[in-house]
């Protein structure tokens, strides 16, 4: 009741204010409450924290500062903010958060939210709102499926991209058998079937998958039992992440099911996760990442931007958010305005090349930003020449077979 | 060598004990006699300074003439307190004998092990057993060796002979005879009046927190069927 | 089979040294120690800053790093938690879990969420020949080493005097203070001697498990459960609960897999139904 009364006031205020503006700014009023805001909602303080958290609120800074710098005078203005709010990975808190953002601190823009739940909770509030969301951090395709939206927007990687490129690529190469362990919540069950229908479709078998509880610090069960099933397995698959990811796989290595003849391969590798169990922990492994901060002069360069402030090297992940927060800011600019069915229609189709995304373009039928990506194997740590230099890039693998060749009929803008 | 003056006790806001005052004599078997719920394991509970975790206290206690008030459960023990409580207190994590050397030995007159085992047998038989595996009557000889392992001078029992044989409450009886021709003193909570009246000395009846009454055995010996009635046994 | 039978017994051990820990602190202080898990982190962390930090290998953390965190626990008693114990069981839960979060926070500022490296000691890098089986040995030396520090403490609980005084203080405090024994002069030690199990399980995990603020939290629930199947404070009834939970815990993952999230708190509403003091404990606890 405080809180309705509170944000009616402030919408009153508001009013006044954007009654008394509208003088100077160099977009002449195009600009509600004169000034572009932006908001980074993601985990701030659990287990994605250094996957993105506050250093992709700076990366979006970064993009601020170098859109800022590009167009000067000429751009729709100078006036723009950046907040950031910590969701817990919960999606009832992503969700009220996400309102108060909107409304009370009149973001125009949402980027990055993890955790699938969490962000279908934000895409619905976007929907509502009709503001834009642009979601990096989340895995599952349903963003661009059954949860798509005129307001909503997938950007950086999904669990199609990830399976279709690590799963059939593996497969190809004659890890024919696959088992597969994820732990069971919704991102991980969403990965095992994505793997199993790229695998399936890349000549392979799978021949047990297994849920795992989460989180959990000891695998010793699944690991003891791979080698033995019937056929034997040539891969195990993990779709876990961070802290269960790092407890599986040093108990692979404990276990030694590489001398046994059970590759390992990884549906979601973090660059951060490499670093916490060192290179050769994981020396041979192949993954797909969306982006690699040592993937050419380009990335490197801005990588080193990007250490100078935040001290450590950029994950992909904080790598999309700048990315995202430029081609937001980017569209404002094309269409003049930051009213959100502008910016959806200069979004929409949109083709581009930045730092981050290459061979870029934003499908316009379900929002989905079809970009390259990369098949990265981890290097032992012979081979790693300076910090975090751990992935040596494989292939590339063009933007039009990394994501669904096709739009879900199912989404509907 | 007991003085109690205008104890009160509280749980939470509901008063157990108004402004108590008695006191027991060296050498005297004094029973407390009343209802459930009268006050009357509260008043052990203060006296043996185990109220203080769930509430409050107001009045004082002395011990030879000393102030006890703001001692702690174990400090009073060293000045010759022992307790029994009202389920007993045998340890079932220790073995009858561990549960005798259990408490140091404080007073004047530490009873030896071996006296122990001469006075109780059985105890001597079951020394290997857990506390616990004991009968009831076992378990209450048990707890009176225990307390008088540590050499106390004055006893609280909380019902000693609830629930046991009359064997059993008659042998009870003799040993509470005993220890007093030793010099202990004993304060007796008993609902079982006909033992109170052959044992103690001297009876005070509590109701609803307070002392209404103070009688002497041939008292209590008169109006045995009226206090029976009272108590509803 | 017997193989992964062997398995739940190494996670179990975890389970066990932390369930020993708060069974001790619970029944002597009736304090439940929601900082347990915590403690368990910092020992993992305190192996991790020895090395990176200080070079000490992680046999030098095993014997140094338990006792620096017991001490930790001892100031903490001392300072706060023999304050609130007068009062109600209310503020103690409250500190210990607002500990919890504050040490969990701290590490995380420090050190950020993800985990760090620590490897395995290169003695236990191999395997070991059981027989009917080969195993890491590391597992094994875990497995062993929680055992015997299990069987040491249950050796002193039993044959000593302060084992005497310590279990007759976890089941009977107010009693044992009755019967002439100083019990708070033993609690500070016990408190220390509880979060000291904690770090040094800690430890252990740090070259097989991930190490990051987090670890602690995860795992405590479980432990939790333990405690309360064991039946709450019972020494012996925790460790054996330790095993039979971890023991549990794997077969059901092998079996029945998309179980095994609840198959604890499942085992544990159960023996709850039919011992509602848990395997062993004793109603009279509950007073």
């Amino acid at each position: 009741m405080r809180n309705m009364r509170w944000s009616g006031g402030l919408a009153v205020a508001g009013l006044l204010l954007a009654g008394c503006g509208g003088g100077p700014g160099g977009g002449g009023g195009k600009i509600s409450n004169d000034k572009i805001v932006l908001a980074v909602l993601n985990d701030q303080s659990g287990i994605y924290a250094d996957t993105s958290g506050r250093r992709s609120v700076e990366a979006v800074k970064m993009a601020v500062a170098d859109f800022k710098a590009k167009y000067g005078d000429k751009a729709v203005t100078d006036k723009i903010e950046v907040l950031s709010a910590d969701h817990q990975n919960k999606p009832e808190i992503a969700n009220s958060k996400a309102q108060e953002l909107y409304d009370r601190q009149h973001a125009d823009v949402i980027l990055d939210v993890p955790t699938s739940s969490a962000a279908f909770a934000v895409a619905t509030t976007a929907k509502n709102k009709k503001k834009v969301f642009i979601d990096v951090g989340a895995a599952s395709t349903e963003l661009e499926g059954k949860q798509c939206n005129k307001y909503t927007f997938h950007y950086g990687y999904n669990s199609y991209m990830l399976a279709h490129s690590t799963g059939a690529e593996v497969t190809k190469d004659g890890g024919k058998s696959w088992y597969i362990v994820y732990p069971d919540y919704a991102f991980g069950q969403d990965m095992q079937k994505t793997f199993s229908t790229a695998i399936k479709e890349a000549g392979g078998t799978v021949v047990k998958t297994d849920p795992t509880p989460f989180p959990n610090d000891n695998f010793s069960t699944f690991l003891l039992k791979a080698p033995g099933l019937n056929p034997k397995p040539k891969v195990l698959g993990t779709m876990h992440a961070g802290g269960d990811l790092v407890n599986l796989v040093k108990q692979y290595n404990e276990y030694k099911l590489r001398d046994k003849g059970v590759d390992l391969a990884v549906g979601l590798l973090v660059i951060s996760d490499i670093h916490s169990l060192g290179p050769d922990a994981l020396a041979g492994t192949r993954y797909t990442d969306m982006w690699y901060w040592n993937l050419d002069g380009t990335a490197r360069t801005w990588a080193d931007k990007f250490q100078a402030k935040a001290g450590v090297r950029p994950t992909s992940n904080m790598a999309g958010n700048y990315s995202a927060a430029l081609q937001y800011l980017e569209a404002v600019q094309r269409g003049g305005s930051d009213k959100s069915d502008e910016v959806v229609k200069q979004l929409e189709g949109h083709k581009f090349d930045d730092v981050f995304a290459r061979h870029a373009t934003i499908r316009a039928k379900d929002h989905l930003l079809l970009h390259d990506a990369y098949l990265g194997q981890v290097k032992p740590a012979s081979e790693v020449k300076e910090p975090w230099d751990y992935v040596k890039v494989l292939k590339t693998i063009p933007a039009a077979e990394a994501f669904q060749p096709q739009p879900d009929p199912s989404c509907s803008l | 060598m007991l003085r109690i003056d205008g104890l009160s006790a509280w749980y939470g806001e509901a008063q157990a004990l108004r402004e108590v005052s008695m006191h027991v004599a060296e050498g005297e078997i004094v029973t407390l006699v009343g209802r459930n719920g009268a006050g009357k394991t509260t008043l052990l509970r203060c006296l043996m300074g185990l109220h203080g975790a769930h509430g409050r206290t107001a009045g004082t206690v002395s011990l030879f003439d000393d102030d006890i008030t703001k001692l702690a459960g174990h400090a009073r023990a060293r000045r010759g307190l022992g307790y029994v409580p009202d389920d007993r207190g045998i340890f079932a994590t220790l073995s009858v004998e561990e549960n005798l050397t259990l408490p140091p030995k404080m007073g004047p007159d530490p009873w030896s092990l071996e006296r122990v085992y001469e006075t109780f047998p059985m105890l001597r038989e079951r020394r290997r057993f857990p506390g616990t595996k004991l009968s009831g009557g076992e378990q209450q000889m048990l707890a009176l060796a225990r307390v008088l392992r540590t050499g106390a001078r004055l006893l609280l029992c909380d019902e000693p002979t609830e629930g046991l044989s009359p064997l059993i409450v008659q042998r009870i009886g003799e040993i509470l005879r005993e220890v007093r021709a030793a010099g202990v003193t004993v304060l007796l909570i008993e609902q079982n009046v006909h033992f109170a009246a052959s044992v103690a000395d001297r009876h005070y009846l509590l109701a609803e927190g307070r002392i209404v009454e103070s009688l002497d055995s041939a008292q209590v010996r008169e109006r045995e069927h009226e206090l029976l009635e009272y108590l509803g046994i | 089979m017997l193989q992964q039978a062997f398995n739940g017994l190494v996670g179990g051990a975890f389970y066990a040294l932390l369930a020993l820990g708060l069974a001790v602190i619970f029944g002597m202080l009736g304090v439940v120690n929601l900082s347990h898990g915590a403690f368990y982190m910092l020992g993992a962390f305190g192996a991790f800053i020895a090395l990176d930090s200080f070079g000490l290998n992680f046999w030098l953390s095993l014997v140094l790093v338990p006792p620096l965190l017991g001490l930790a626990g001892v100031v903490l008693e001392r300072l706060f938690v023999r304050r609130l114990t007068p009062l109600d069981p209310l503020y103690n839960f409250l500190f210990t879990f607002g500990l919890a979060l504050i040490l969990q926070d701290l590490v995380k500022r420090q050190y950020g969420v993800n985990s760090q490296q620590y490897p395995r000691p290169s003695q236990l890098d191999g395997t070991v020949d059981l027989g009917l089986f080969t195993y890491p040995a590391y597992q094994v030396f875990v497995l062993g080493v929680s055992a015997l520090t299990c069987l040491a403490v249950w050796l002193v609980l039993t044959r000593s005097r302060v084992g005497m005084i310590v279990r007759a203080a976890t089941e009977r405090p107010e009693l044992t203070r009755a019967l002439g024994i100083d019990v708070g002069r033993w609690v500070t030690p016990v408190f220390g001697f509880g979060i000291a199990l904690a770090a040094f399980a800690g430890v252990l995990a740090a070259p097989m498990r991930a190490v990051n603020p987090l670890m602690g939290s995860d795992l405590i629930i479980t432990v939790f459960a333990v405690v309360v199947i064991g039946g709450l404070g019972s020494v012996f009834g925790s460790v054996a609960a330790g095993f039979a939970v971890g023991l549990v815990s794997a077969l059901g993952n092998l079996y029945i897999p998309s179980l095994s999230q609840t198959l604890v708190f499942i085992l544990m509403a159960a023996v709850l139904l039919w011992r509602p003091a848990g395997l062993f404990g004793r109603e009279e606890a509950f007073r």
